[in-house]
């Protein structure tokens, strides 16, 4: 049954994602002036516009575009990124590991630290230790990304010198890895954001279940208050979380290009930002994509999670 | 003999935000090992709260704050948690109502029986499993074993419940609490699980207390009962004893508003005016006084004593039933009792009883697709809901369909009210086919038909005040003006005996039954001639179903109303039906006059359900013991082949399987059943019947029926 629900999700997965390149290549022709005054800048004139529009097919109808461009995609092929004289694909390549760097140690941190203090506070609901952990994750999404970072720099860089203001540089994963002082601020100002969003997910997932009547059972069993915690209300609780994980994905992928800003990461997202500085039209529209297809990726592999973990959707 | 459970004086509070409910006010009550005391009350009374004291398990702010529980001269009423927790599903079992919110629905059921006995014995895993499978089969589980790797909503929920009671006996108590254990059941389930109860409660030699509403549930099975009122003991006798010479004037009036009490003579029912009073704040006195008929000026300023003339018979009244001071005048002077006098009798002869077919039901079929496939969703079966049923309604009468659950009966009456279309068949209304009608006499058609709904809570906007709530329907169909739609929601609040006041009102602040009656008055807005009520009483306590089910006699009197009354519960229909129809699986396998099909079935399965139904007096309920309908009702995608109640039919043969049977007639009243072998014996034979009473719906007074050719 479950891979007759997986074959429905991926089809799905297929619809969106066409829509999503569809608008993908629309909005760059929303550009001002067409995606190729954009390119070549303000001074372009007529003829040139005209010979460049050719050049890249842009005089096309907008189907045909459409479909070339897929069908490059299709083969590998992202495009060719003219500012950084490099194809989008090796781009990718050259970059996409270091930010898989950068979201996973800061997703594990926020897991570690995010899952057990929210189970704490949902335990503890309404005491001052909840109160607590609530005003801290509060700040991490109330707060902008950005400031945090700001404020992590000014406090343990520029006043306390604990770790350097600058995430590691380099071009390989291992030259990153190479500098664990320098990632502590951006993985922890990332794993901050994440945290916020976990505590608050379990917080309300456990206090939830443990109000439900098979707790009660469990308990009219002569189980422990630690026993009904994690064996019966800490699985049942860990089935919300995995599907709102899926759903928080395109806030993990703005708060990565916030902190890759912020610390000047070398990473997807300020890549990004500077292809979106620079008008590099080509690599905006290849990491769109990527970003998409990685979203709806996680989207299935947070369904396929929860598939596993809840015997009523495996057996229906 | 030493009580194996001592309750002396209990009070537990409910501490809430504001306010403190004592929801358990001084209940003292003792129980011997093997014996089943019985604690019945409406709901708010606190018998679930005196079961959930004894395991300590109270909800949020709940605390014992008076009084002790002893379990064999133990005091465990104090006890810190950990040592409660080794009583806790080892000496003292609990099953609870909702088996399927009861169970962790991501946990294997053998995992979760396993549980108990971990906790409570020094075994290894292997051997709790093999005690798992050994308690799951004892409690009746089929193929035991091979089930214990399944989760929860893998079963039905007779089964699911046995699951519970398994896990609750797993290390085999010496007390087993069970809070309304067959609420959620239907009613051949129920029996099913209360035998069960009563069979390991005999083997294995332990108490049981039986935490329940339902007065015919506590007459086959308590020993002793005690009925709490308002979080006391009202009155505590032996079952028989209580049944027979109820003292307290609350016991009393429990068995007036049942509606099988008044079956036969259809009088109205007695109900309790008032609500249960709000427990934050008791009244002084006697704390039934707002509501009972004999209170007096002494009841209301004293409250009396829990007394009686021998110790085992307890009752709180200073003027019991039955007394000789009951005679006294001054009393009855002070508020007269409501007249239990005879209704004229509506079903006989009303004055829209003239035969006329309002509703023509025939040869009704309707499927449900299943699909299956990822994508494109082909359709793998049906789900036959309804197959081939043919009734007629009389005008100004009512027509019940009764059933269990997944019988088809609520897929009728959606049918009746055009919230599905017929697969095949037809639908006449004053003669007009209503899937075949359209445009404006269509939608006058639908007017005229209207659905009161079974929880009106769920069906009426809660951000609406009951005035806008009642209006709409006359805001939709454009009717009136603003005077004249005025004018009739306060005639409808009249009809229905809700204040005027009420308008102003969100649906949350009435009670239930107040509700029950906003939702009735929204259905008679558009002056309906068919009402459709599904399961309409089903979620009230019996005193307020009382209530309801006297108004809807009395307006179908007043206005003439006819109605298709849909339940579960075959007393209520028969209290209030003229015609019954009895559904199996989709089919209606009797049909006829009330009291015949009640008093004759000539189906097996009529008789089965008559059976299953608990009834509140203990010598009918011995004597059925052994009755009932075996098993569980079969999927209705693939329906059994000839006749759909042969897989659990205990008269079935060769030719059930083979030959679906036709209804046939057995008076000339219109009593038809489809059976090949049925309990009473048919007029004629099936054919000669056919020609003798042909489908000619013009003509009165009898229905007449044709089985399916
Ligand atoms: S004491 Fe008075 S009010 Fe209370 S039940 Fe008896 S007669 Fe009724
Ligand atoms: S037809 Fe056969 S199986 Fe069906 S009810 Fe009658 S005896 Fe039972």
């Amino acid at each position: 049954m479950v891979t007759g629900y997986l074959i429905r999700r991926i089809l799905q997965a297929i619809v969106v994602t066409f829509f999503v390149t569809l608008i993908t290549l629309a909005l760059i022709h929303l550009v001002p002036g067409g995606p190729v005054a954009a390119l070549l800048g303000q001074k372009a004139n007529g003829p040139e516009l005209a010979y460049y529009n050719r050049i890249y097919g842009f005089n096309r109808p907008f189907i045909i575009q459409y479909f070339k461009w897929v069908w490059a995609m299709m083969h590998g092929n992202f495009g060719y990124s003219i500012k950084n004289n490099i194809s989008v694909a090796a781009e990718v390549g050259l970059y996409l590991p270091k930010t898989l760097v950068l979201v996973g140690l800061g997703l594990v941190v926020s897991l570690i630290f995010g899952i057990p203090l929210g189970v704490y506070q949902a335990v503890k609901r309404y005491t001052v230790g909840d109160y607590a952990l609530t005003g801290v994750s509060f700040l991490g999404y109330a707060t902008p990304t950005f400031f945090i970072g700001f404020l992590l720099i000014e406090w343990f860089s520029l006043d306390l010198h604990i770790f350097p203001s600058e995430a590691p540089q380099g071009s390989t994963v291992g030259q990153i890895l190479s500098q664990p002082r320098a990632l502590v601020l951006p993985v922890f100002c990332y794993a901050f954001v994440a945290y916020a969003l976990w505590s608050r997910y379990m917080r309300s997932s456990v206090m939830d279940n443990l109000v439900q009547d098979y707790v009660r059972t469990a308990r009219a069993k002569g189980a422990s208050e630690r026993r009904v915690l994690w064996g019966h209300v800490f699985r049942n609780s860990l089935i919300t979380i995995v599907t709102l994980l899926g759903l928080s994905i395109p806030v993990l992928v703005a708060g990565a290009i916030f902190v890759e800003v912020v610390f000047n990461y070398p990473g997807m997202g300020l890549e990004f930002f500077n292809a979106a500085t620079s008008v590099d039209l080509a690599t905006l529209m290849g990491f769109t994509v990527i970003t998409t297809f990685a979203t709806i990726a996680g989207n299935l592999l947070a369904d396929v999670a929860y598939a596993v973990l809840d015997p009523r959707v495996r057996y229906s | 003999m030493a009580s194996l459970l001592e309750i002396t004086e209990l009070q537990t509070d409910i501490r809430l935000r504001t306010s403190v409910v004592h929801a358990v006010d001084g209940i003292s009550l003792d129980i011997s090992n093997g014996e089943t005391l019985g604690i019945v009350g409406e709901s708010g009374c606190g018998k679930t709260m005196t079961a959930l004291s004894i395991m300590n398990l109270l909800p949020t702010g709940g605390h014992i704050v008076g009084g002790s529980i002893k379990l064999e001269g133990k005091t465990i009423s104090n006890l810190p948690d950990d040592e409660m927790r080794r009583i806790r599903g080892n000496e003292i079992g609990m099953i609870f109502q909702d088996p399927l919110t009861s169970l962790n629905p991501t946990m294997t059921v053998g995992k979760q029986i396993a549980e108990a006995v971990i906790l409570h014995r020094e075994v290894t895993k292997e051997q709790a499993y093999d005690r798992a499978a050994e308690v799951l089969d004892l409690v009746g589980m089929p193929k035991a074993k091979e089930r214990m790797g399944e989760y929860p909503h893998q079963f039905s929920g007779g089964m699911r419940q046995r699951v519970m009671i398994a896990m609750a006996l797993a290390c085999e108590p010496k007390l087993l609490i069970a809070d309304e254990p067959t609420t959620a059941l239907d009613v051949t389930i129920q029996k099913q699980i209360l035998e069960l109860i009563d069979g390991l409660r005999e083997r294995l030699g332990m108490a049981v207390i039986l935490v329940t509403h339902d007065l015919g549930v506590i007459a086959g099975r308590a020993d002793r009962v005690a009925v709490m009122y308002a979080g006391r003991i009202a009155e505590i006798t032996d079952t028989r004893t209580l049944f027979v010479n109820s003292r307290h004037p609350y016991t009393e009036a429990l068995f007036q508003a049942l509606p099988e009490k008044s079956a036969e003579t259809r009088e109205k029912l007695y109900s309790i005016p008032g609500l249960p009073p709000d427990l934050t704040n008791p009244p002084p006195g006697c704390r039934f006084a707002p509501r009972c008929r004999y209170a007096n000026d002494k009841c209301r300023s004293e409250e009396p004593n829990l007394l009686g003339e021998t110790p085992q018979h307890l009752y709180r009244c200073f003027y019991p039933v039955g007394d000789e001071e009951r005679a006294d005048k001054s009393r009855f002077a002070v508020e007269q009792p409501a007249p239990l006098a005879a209704d004229p009798n509506v079903l006989a002869a009303g004055p829209q009883g003239n035969g006329e077919y309002l509703l023509r039901v025939e040869h009704l079929v309707k499927d449900f697709p299943v699909t299956k496939g990822a994508v494109l969703q082909r359709r793998v079966g049906s789900v036959s809901a309804v197959a081939d049923v043919t009734f007629y309604v009389t005008a100004g009468q009512t027509f019940g369909v009764v059933g269990e659950s997944g019988c088809g009966k609520t897929t009728i009456g959606r049918l009746v009210v055009g919230l599905e279309q017929p697969t095949a068949g037809s639908i006449m209304f004053q003669g007009r086919d209503l899937s075949k009608s359209h445009g404006s006499e269509y939608r006058r058609d639908r007017r005229k038909i209207q659905l009161m709904f079974q929880d009106s809570y769920a069906s009426l906007d809660p951000r609406m005040r009951a005035g806008t709530i009642l209006r709409e329907p006359l805001v939709a169909q454009g009717i009136g003006n603003r005077q004249q739609r005025e004018a009739r929601v306060q005639e409808m609040l009249d009809h229905v005996g809700l204040p005027r006041t009420a308008v102003d009102r969100y649906p949350h602040e009435f009670s239930g039954g107040q509700r029950q009656r906003l939702g009735f008055a929204r259905a008679l807005m558009l002056s309906p001639q068919l009402i459709v009520a599904d399961e309409p009483v089903s979620a009230l306590d019996v005193s307020i179903q009382a209530q309801v089910l006297n108004l809807m006699r009395e307006l179908q009197r007043d206005l003439g109303l006819t109605y298709l009354f849909i339940s579960h519960d075959l007393a209520v229909v028969r209290y209030l039906s003229s015609q019954i129809g009895v559904m199996y699986l989709g089919k209606l396998v009797e049909v006829g006059p009330a009291d015949e099909v009640y008093l004759r079935p000539a189906h097996p399965y009529t008789r089965g359900l008559i059976d299953s139904a608990p009834v509140a007096d203990p010598s009918a309920e011995k004597a059925k013991e052994k009755s009932g309908v075996r098993g569980e009702l079969p999927s209705a995608i693939n329906p059994p082949s000839g006749c759909r109640f042969r897989t659990r039919c205990p008269l079935a043969q060769e030719i059930c399987a083979e030959v679906e049977p036709p209804l046939v007639p057995f008076s000339v009243n219109g009593h038809h059943a489809a059976c090949h072998f049925p309990l009473e014996p048919p007029i004629g034979d099936a054919a000669s019947a056919a020609a003798a009473a042909p489908v000619q719906p013009a003509a009165p007074p009898e229905p007449s029926w044709q089985g399916p050719a």
